[in-house]
């Protein structure tokens, strides 16, 4: 990172974010995993960006969520952002933003909406056509 | 499968929380979908130990760089346009021939992000956190691969949200002929945790 590109809105939207998250557990050697990794991190930056809380109230409740997993009967394997999630889902709820039971219920959706229903099959002919509006 | 549900999730099951989520905290009007893409996209490919490197290789090639590194390290970093967030505030720790240092974050995983990047994944565990306090010497040679010699000194560092550590590894011998850009070469990510050399 040099200080020209530094001075770019990405360089200044990175800093600010790092400024929140030099302080927390990060990512993996590829920073993300998985990409429901990278996108919870987003979301946890971005509802503290719209004032949903205070950044010191999702470190604590990561902080628990560690804890606790590490009071555990050791049977879970540790993951992370799996703690991150439990973070976001707990300071977003205490904050009244989130209903667990409609998270549940929602969850169920997407599990049970095939992913890509289409997608393993080879479409061979165009999706959609658009007719010529005229013809010589 | 609240918050607190200890129930082992598969990927295919918090894939799904996390979209559900997602979604839902977008109908709220929490956030914005563009807003999450930004933020994803910002993490994405960039931030990365290259950067600490940068600093290492510009410390062995200039003493004075070097003096006001270890003096403030969060201002002589700013000086290469690396990090200058507020509030924060970076140690660099020297390793010499007769001390060898290594850091960690005993609570979670405190890490100097604007240096090294994204701390790999067992700099987070639970294992490493605990045992490279009580046992650095034995974690170093058994899980990195990494022998100290008997006759130097460990100091294992703790880092926190108020002071993040990182290490300055020594310059190998026989590297007097290199230039500043291919001695960044040299700086691994490890050196500069402490659980690893420099490359040679």
């Amino acid at each position: 990172m040099t200080a020209r590109q530094d001075a770019t809105e990405l360089g200044d939207a990175r800093r600010r974010v790092e400024a929140l998250v030099c302080d927390l557990p990060g990512g993996s050697e590829q920073a993300f995993d998985q990409p429901w990794e990278l996108r919870a991190f987003a979301m946890a930056v971005a509802a503290y960006h719209n004032g949903h809380y205070e950044w010191s109230e999702f470190q604590l409740s990561l902080v628990d969520a560690i804890r606790r997993w590490e009071q555990g009967d050791g049977g879970e394997p540790w993951r992370y952002y799996e703690h991150w999630v439990t973070a976001l889902e707990t300071v977003l709820s205490s904050r009244g933003l989130l209903s667990e039971a409609l998270l549940d219920d929602e969850t169920r959706v997407v599990l049970a909406t095939p992913r890509n229903a289409n997608h393993h099959k080879a479409h061979r002919e165009p999706v959609a056509v658009s007719p010529a509006i005229s013809r010589t | 499968m609240g918050p607190t549900d200890t129930r082992l999730r598969t990927q295919e099951e918090i894939t799904a929380r996390v979209k559900a989520l997602e979604a839902l905290l977008i109908e709220k009007g929490v956030m914005t979908a563009a807003a999450v893409d930004r933020l994803a996209e910002i993490y994405e490919n960039e931030v990365g130990p290259q950067l600490g490197a940068k600093v290492v290789a510009k410390a062995w090639t200039d003493p004075e760089f070097k003096a006001r590194l270890l003096d403030n390290a969060t201002a002589a970093c700013a000086e290469l346009g690396i990090g200058g967030l507020q509030g924060e505030d970076m140690v660099v720790v020297e390793n010499s021939p007769t001390v060898h240092n290594v850091i960690v974050c005993t609570l979670c995983s405190c890490y100097p992000w604007p240096v090294l990047g994204l701390p790999p994944n067992w700099y987070k565990m639970p294992a490493y956190r605990s045992r490279i306090v009580r046992e650095p010497r034995k974690v170093l040679a058994e899980d990195f691969g990494f022998g100290v010699p008997d006759d130097v000194e460990i100091r294992v560092w703790d880092s926190s949200s108020e002071l993040r550590y990182w290490v300055l590894p020594e310059r190998p011998p026989g590297t007097e002929g290199l230039s500043e850009k291919e001695l960044e070469a040299l700086v691994t990510r490890d050196s500069m945790i402490g659980v690893g050399a420099v490359a040679s």
